[in-house]
């Protein structure tokens, strides 16, 4: 796609289409979108939207994915930095919304407040148990990486995977149970806070599962990149470790 | 043109490019929201109905106003196209670390103006402020929605912009330079960064909180069902307070370059300047936001401890200022148009920086909060000082972008209209304000006194939109048409003059540099010992500054 530079003294004019689709992809798929279905209640409009901006997203990611498989870049393994420091960033969203829950809970006169149903333990805890395995296992698939083990790299990413497809799916397993409570984000100030907290969450772990799909399907021809696998990972433990604090805060407190 | 050339700037992932773009993107949202600002002008000029009969519609104008100012004109043009242009220069660097994610970037940006022009042609448009406070946000009928996402694009462009600098500094610095040996502007952009970086998370999870309130039907704002409506103006005054120096330090950045070069000097104090004020500033800024809530309630030992705080930030910003009159102290100075926004910084800053005193004081802000008062303070600090600083900024590093100056009689005409005009409009906003002329009202029936005043203001508001045309075309011209500058017409020893080219080319260093520890880019006072320091920069007429 982009022009690549040889010599290092013979520069061409960068140019990458990437980035441009998937913001245009972003653009129709989010504000729009969102606007068109809960502003303006025209849900017609709003499945255009999403009908248009779901495939430029997911042609912008896969140009993005080859090029960083493909084109070198300018200064090595940096993006192992630049992860982290953009988690910083992350770790400010989530404090956010826990601040959040504190001064709520804290300003509280009965807490849980009134039309809290009973909520399970030991889902929680499995739950944990699943992400938890799901961090080794990732951290398995980048040990067979390092010692070329193609294939074993490719089997323990799949294991995550699927670990990670259980998380979600035990998560939508109690939405759907607490559905059926009667427990919706408005019924009242822990519906909005465990509702947001652990769906925020969620939707991180489908982020990484997101990332992991971009990582897998090159992977499967072949293709494959340290840092990205890397970055990949860090990312992962994060929304890990990010969960403890969410289970505890929530659940067990 | 042909489809490659095309493609090549489009599509581009050059940082020199992607800063021509936010130049273009953040000056069109400026001349935008002035247009906004003439008519909320007009509008105030007399009592009663002016231009409208319908306060909803002025709401529009103020939201339009006020959000692309700040979100949309000054910090875009300031880390986006300042940062972007200079600092890999600035650093001997090719490019930044993460080139597509700076094209990544560019274009969240430009899905945030998109969004927000789109507020011109919807159906129930955002009326709701730049500050969005519920519970009117969430109970009006205009579209919060926009509001929301124009600032989760804006602000994901920021946040992606700070990883991509910090690294960019971290690891890309041409061999040799160390952290002692980094420019000002380098130094407030990577604090400016920092700051991007952990606050504006936080203004994202409350305009996302207020998304969710509005539409999902949440409670975080509700107080009848738990949720707390100061929350919001907690989170986002913990952000929006920061932004000022996300604004403020890459302006003084700029002023700094201006000076030095000018004055043929070193920065007077440059460790006390840097690690004192930058990094001071940077320490602070996250202990002060409830200044902004003084009216709105709180306990007395916030209110008191944030009184402290905020008047603790004076000690950084005057080490800063005093490192900028330092620099000037004795030197011989040449005068021209970037100078002379830069000398008019130093007044601008000191007008906006004392009436921020009284602002502070918890005594007498419950008298002059909400007022015009306030509006005239921050406009000192936002629209004057920042912007002058970008304005002197791009005249400076013009030779550098377009190989031509903008200096001459037609930007000497722009200054004095400007400067002129700011003053007659903010000067009547102070008196009125002290005397209690509420903010952000479309009419002002109850106060006939004041009418002279908002006229003067409105005259003054005309004065800097034909300033701010005289100044815009001229640019526009001189960038085809202008004089042609010789290389490092200004004789700077900073590498983006030494060492780059003007109109700098694909890979920006024909022989990429390395420094000695004893170069420096204020070596003024041996200037041939200093270029020795470095290597050679490898195209005509460089290393001698041209005369
Ligand atoms: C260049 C000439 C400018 C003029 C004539 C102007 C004029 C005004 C006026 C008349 C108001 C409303 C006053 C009221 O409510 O009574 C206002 C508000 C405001 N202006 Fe400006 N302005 C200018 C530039 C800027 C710039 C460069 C910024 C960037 C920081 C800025 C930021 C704001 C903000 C944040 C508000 C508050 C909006 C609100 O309260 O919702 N202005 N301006
Ligand atoms: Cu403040």
């Amino acid at each position: 796609m982009s022009a690549e530079s040889s010599h290092a003294h013979e520069h061409h004019w960068e140019w990458s289409q990437a980035p441009f689709w998937v913001v245009a992809g972003v653009f129709f798929l989010v504000p729009l979108t969102f606007a068109a279905y809960f502003q303006y209640q025209n849900p017609l409009l709003a499945a255009i939207f999403a009908g248009l901006g779901t495939p430029m997203l997911l042609a912008g990611i896969a140009m993005w994915v080859n090029e960083g498989l493909t084109v070198k870049p300018l200064i090595a393994d940096v993006a192992g930095i630049g992860l982290p420091i953009f988690i910083i960033s992350e770790i400010f969203i989530f404090l956010s919304f826990f601040v959040a829950y504190w001064m709520m809970r804290l300003g509280a006169d009965v807490w849980p407040p009134e039309g809290t149903p009973e909520f399970p333990v030991t889902l929680p805890l499995i739950m944990t148990v699943v992400l938890l395995s799901s961090s080794v296992t990732i951290h398995i698939a980048e040990e067979k990486y390092a010692h070329n083990d193609h294939g074993g790299f490719v089997k323990w990413l799949i294991f995550t995977m699927l670990l990670g497809l259980m998380f979600i799916s035990m998560t939508f397993y109690e939405y759907n149970h607490l559905f059926h409570e009667e427990f919706y984000p408005d019924t009242n100030a822990f519906g909005t806070i465990f509702f947001s907290l652990t769906g925020f969450h969620a939707s991180h772990v489908i982020g990484g599962l997101g990332i992991f799909v971009c990582v897998l399907i090159p992977a499967l021809r072949g293709l494959t990149n340290k840092t990205f696998i890397t970055c990949a990972s860090i990312y992962w433990h994060f929304v890990d470790v990010v969960w403890f604090f969410v289970v505890s805060q929530i659940y067990f407190w | 043109m042909s489809m490659q050339t095309f493609k090549e700037w489009f599509f581009t992932t050059d940082h020199k490019r992607i800063g021509i773009m936010y130049l273009i993107g953040s000056m069109t949202a400026f001349v935008v929201a002035g247009m906004m600002a003439l008519l909320i002008r007009l509008e105030q000029s007399q009592l009663g109905p002016t231009i409208t009969d319908n306060p909803n519609e002025y709401n529009q104008w103020l939201y339009f106003h006020g959000a692309a100012m700040v979100l949309a004109f000054l910090i875009p043009g300031l880390t986006g196209f300042f940062a972007n242009y200079f600092l890999p220069l600035m650093i001997g660097a090719q490019d930044v670390a993460f080139p597509r994610i700076n094209a990544f970037s560019i274009w969240l940006f430009y899905g945030a103006i998109i969004l927000a022009l789109l507020s011109f042609v919807i159906p129930d448009p955002p009326d709701i402020m730049w500050t969005g406070y519920p519970p009117y946000s969430i109970t009006t009928m205009g579209n919060t929605a926009y509001y929301v996402f124009t600032l989760h694009l804006l602000g994901f462009s920021s946040v992606l912009g700070a990883v991509n600098f910090l690294v960019t500094v971290i690891y890309m610095r041409a061999p040799g330079i160390g952290w002692n040996q980094l420019n000002i502007f380098t130094w407030t952009t990577v604090a400016a960064f920092v700051l991007q970086l952990v606050f504006i998370p936080v203004l994202a999870s409350a305009v996302t909180m207020l998304l969710f309130d509005k539409y999902l039907g949440t409670n975080f704002f509700n107080p009848e069902a738990g949720g707390d409506v100061l929350l919001y103006q907690n989170l986002f005054w913990f952000y929006s307070h920061p932004a000022v120096y996300v604004i403020f330090l890459p302006a003084v950045g700029i002023l700094f370059e201006i000076f030095t070069t000018m004055c043929k000097n070193r920065v007077f104090n440059y460790k006390a300047c840097v690690y004192g004020g930058i990094w001071g500033i940077v320490g602070i800024s996250g202990f002060v936001w409830v200044h902004h809530l003084y009216v709105s309630g709180m306990p007395d030992w916030l209110r008191i401890g944030q009184m402290v705080t905020t008047l603790l930030i004076s000690v950084p910003v005057g080490l800063m200022v005093m490192s900028m009159w330092g620099t000037l102290y004795k030197a011989a100075i040449t005068f021209n148009t970037g100078m002379l926004y830069a000398i008019s910084c130093l007044f601008l800053v000191l007008s906006g920086g004392l009436t921020g005193i009284p602002l502070a004081l918890t005594a007498i802000t419950v008298h002059l909060s909400e007022t015009s008062f306030v509006h005239a303070h921050f406009h000192f600090i936002m629209a004057m000082f920042s912007a002058f600083a970008m304005f002197g900024g791009i005249y400076y590093w013009f030779p550098k972008m377009f190989g031509r100056y903008a200096d001459g009689k037609w930007a000497t005409t722009g200054f004095i209209l400007n400067i002129v005009g700011v003053h007659v409009t903010f000067v009547p906003l102070f008196i009125i304000g002290a005397q209690g002329m509420p903010r952000r009202y479309w009419d002002y029936q109850m106060f006939p006194q004041f009418e002279p005043y908002h006229q003067v203001a409105t005259l003054g508001a005309f004065m800097v939109a034909a300033g701010m045309s005289v100044t815009i075309l001229n640019w526009i011209i001189c960038a085809f048409k202008g004089k042609v500058a010789p290389e490092n017409p200004w004789k700077s020893c900073s590498l983006e003059w030494t060492h780059a080219p003007n109109c700098p080319q694909a890979g920006n260093f024909p022989n990429p540099p390395t420094v000695t520890a004893d170069w420096s880019p204020y070596g003024y006072a041996d200037r041939e010992a200093n270029l020795k320091a470095t290597t050679d920069p490898g195209f005509p007429g460089a290393a001698k500054p041209a005369e």
